[in-house]
């Protein structure tokens, strides 16, 4: 797994325009595209606490600020605080029949921060009970954000009543304040319970008051020397943005942040192309389709020294993930012009239409469900897709393109551990393929670094890889249909090192 | 300098025959050293004090830096009582008190002073000259400091097992010096 971790020598071009090594692609097998997390569209499935594991709705999660209730991070290095046991003597001493009391501290293994450095008294029970503290902007907070709700609510009721005849075909979900139960209703034609919200007017906010004259600095902050180990960091502070403390004993603990699970849907036909199971315990997913199991992946073997020009042998590995058997071939760079959107395979659409009902999810939910849950089900952008952006790789050599194409067998993973002599019968080209086993080939390139490049310039080749990809969506409805094949190209770049001196 | 090795194990320390001493080195009573921790007294004479304990692969060293080697009188590298060198540490330190903890992978270059209750965090470099003030904690890949209201609490429980455990698996030195 040696290119999750090291640099990117093998890029491959998105359908956006971006480079991305394999490991950053997705595959989408019903536009036959390759995705990137830039061109899908991403969305919350559900928040977890990854500490207790715990599932919260999104309402929940909203209403907590999108903190786990039970879980403290340490506000000096951002840790997870434990909870440590003490035993400290009786509540009365003199009492000689008194036992010892245990209790409980919060304790961070990391800096070694502990409720008693900031004076939080000791729990007796382990579970939380830890006193929160109060903000003291709250109510001003909250009646900005009742503001700021009721002046959204205005416009929005405004605008609905302009276009009110106009039937949108999209509807947004994405909105500020989260009024999406209300979008719903509308949408599956119910009538609109007049809101609370405008009935009451909220009452008008004062607005923050600038003030001329400030404090003057005290005397001795140009005297004193600075205790750092005193002071807090400018991290610290921001942490805990409603009280940023300056000196080290006001840090309180910090209820941790929820993470999400995340899908990602292709913008253009709005299939998942990632899907995790919903459990937080998982780390699995319902749907992954990575391009790392569909594309051939590509290594660099070994480059000869690299000389302006002069040829240079490459070999490259390929290697074929998927189940079938594919026939890779090696084109220039011309052979797929850029911002071109309709140079795609024969990608037959006549299964479209059975398979869309899988994805997606009827809108008539019954209104028991909580809003939440409609929330996660149907926070669908409206799909568009994004103009493909030009692909800024410079090219720094010529490569010289095979005339005959090569086949790579279909994955086996019992051949790992099969040491029965192989033999091969492709037909290969001993001047391209040197080498193969199971799935894999190595094959030989003859490339020629461009005499325009100075030296220790990074030379990049590239090339366009047109494989045959077996299409197995349409066998899984229809048992008796044979799979589809088709052509998928990828444009491909690989930097190779540096540019030497010559060798004379 | 000392070319031939001198090392004084008063009784009640537990020494495992594996682990390496090099130069003049004391150990105290109830000091447990792991097999293939790394005593390297090259400058100068290293006097462990009582109850320390020194994990696998713990390095030790004394060494003078390098605008001092010229120095007639070498000092002597005096270690306090209750210290941990935790698995993989680095320790040059010049001086070092009680109850300090050095976690995995530390290093603690020949001109820091370490007074009492000091933690050096995992993998925390510090090599500047300095002493570092009593409960410091270095931690974290920035090596951040900051000041405990108390030292670490000592491994008594952990100390007892080992004392047991250790002589049932390992050879154990003699002790040659008596308390
Ligand atoms: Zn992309
Ligand atoms: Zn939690
Ligand atoms: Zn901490
Ligand atoms: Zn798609």
């Amino acid at each position: 797994m040696a290119y999750i971790i090291e640099q990117e020598v093998v890029k491959y071009v998105c359908t956006c325009g971006l480079l991305k090594p394999i490991s950053k692609l997705y595959f989408c097998r019903y536009c036959l595209e390759v995705r990137c997390g830039f061109c899908v569209c991403h969305e919350v499935d559900s928040h977890f606490c990854e500490k207790c594991l715990e599932n919260m709705p999104s309402a929940e999660a909203r209403l907590k600020k999108n903190r786990c209730g039970n879980c403290l991070i340490c506000p000096s290095c951002l840790l997870h605080l434990s909870v440590r046991a003490a035993t400290v003597g009786p509540k009365n001493p003199e009492d000689p029949k008194a036992t010892p009391r245990k209790v409980v501290y919060l304790h961070c293994l990391m800096c070694r921060w502990s409720s008693r450095d900031v004076g939080i008294p000791d729990q007796i029970a382990a579970t939380g009970g830890w006193p929160e503290r109060e903000n003291v902007y709250n109510v001003r907070l909250s009646e900005i954000i009742e503001w700021y709700k009721s002046v959204v609510l205005l416009e929005k009721q405004q605008k609905l009543e302009k276009d009110k005849k106009k039937q949108r075909k999209y509807m947004s979900f994405t909105d500020k304040t989260g009024l999406t139960a209300e979008m719903i209703r509308k949408r599956i034609g119910l009538t609109e319970p007049p809101n609370p919200l405008l009935k009451t007017k909220a009452k008008p906010l004062e607005g923050a008051i600038a003030k001329e004259d400030v404090e003057e600095l005290p005397d001795n902050i140009f005297t004193q020397p600075i205790k750092l180990n005193e002071i807090t960091t400018v991290q610290q502070r921001l942490l805990q943005p409603e009280w940023q403390p300056v000196t080290v004993d006001k840090l309180f603990p910090i209820h941790k942040h929820l993470s999400v699970k995340q899908s990602l849907r292709c913008r253009s036909c709005e299939h998942n192309v990632s899907k995790p199971e919903f459990n937080p315990n998982s780390v699995r997913f319902k749907i992954q389709l990575f391009a790392y199991y569909h594309i051939p992946e590509i290594r660099i073997v070994t480059v000869e020294p690299l000389r302006a020009g002069q040829p240079a042998e490459l070999l490259l590995k390929f290697i074929n993930p998927t189940q079938h058997q594919t026939v890779v071939t090696i084109l220039d760079l011309s052979s797929m012009p850029e911002l071109i959107q309709d140079d795609k395979c024969s990608a037959d659409t006549s299964t479209d239409d059975e398979l869309k009902p899988i994805e997606k999810e009827p809108l008539s939910l019954s209104l028991t469900q909580s809003a939440s849950l409609l929330h996660t089900t149907l926070s669908r952008q409206p799909s568009f897709t994004i103009k493909p952006r030009q692909t800024k790789q410079q090219v720094g050599a010529d490569i010289e393109i095979p005339a005959a194409n090569f086949v790579l067998p279909p994955r086996d993973d019992a051949a790992e551990f099969d040491d029965s002599g192989e033999n091969y019968n492709f037909n290969d080209d001993p001047r391209l393929v040197k080498w193969r086993k199971s799935n894999k080939a190595v094959i030989k390139l003859q490339i020629t670094p461009s005499t325009d490049l100075n030296l220790g310039d990074q030379v990049v080749v590239g090339f366009v890889m047109q494989h045959i990809y077996t299409n197995t969506i349409a066998t899984s409805v229809e048992k008796d249909k044979e799979p589809q094949k088709c052509q998928h190209k990828i444009r491909v770049f690989l930097s190779l090192g540096n540019l030497l001196g010559s060798s004379e | 300098m000392t070319s031939r090795n001198n090392i004084k194990i008063i009784a009640g320390a537990i020494v495992c025959h594996e682990a390496k001493l090099r130069g003049d080195v004391t150990i105290g009573a109830g000091t447990i050293m792991h097999p293939c921790a790394f005593v390297n007294a090259e400058a100068g004479p290293i006097i462990i004090g009582e109850k320390c304990l020194v994990e696998e692969q713990s390095k030790i060293t004394h060494r003078v830096p390098f605008d001092r080697v010229e120095q007639k009188n070498v000092p002597v590298l005096i270690i306090g009582s209750n210290n941990v060198f935790e698995v993989g540490c680095n320790v040059e330190a010049c001086r070092i008190g009680d109850n300090n903890i050095f976690e995995s992978k530390c290093f603690v270059g020949n001109k820091v002073t370490v007074t009492n209750g000091c933690i050096i965090g995992a993998g925390c470099y510090i090599t500047e000259e300095q002493v570092l003030p009593e409960n410091t904690i270095i931690y974290g890949e920035n090596c951040l400091q900051r000041e405990a209201l108390c030292g670490p609490g000592q491994q008594t429980l952990q100390m007892d097992t080992l004392s047991k455990m250790l002589p049932n698996y390992h050879r154990i030195r003699k002790p040659n010096l008596k308390s």
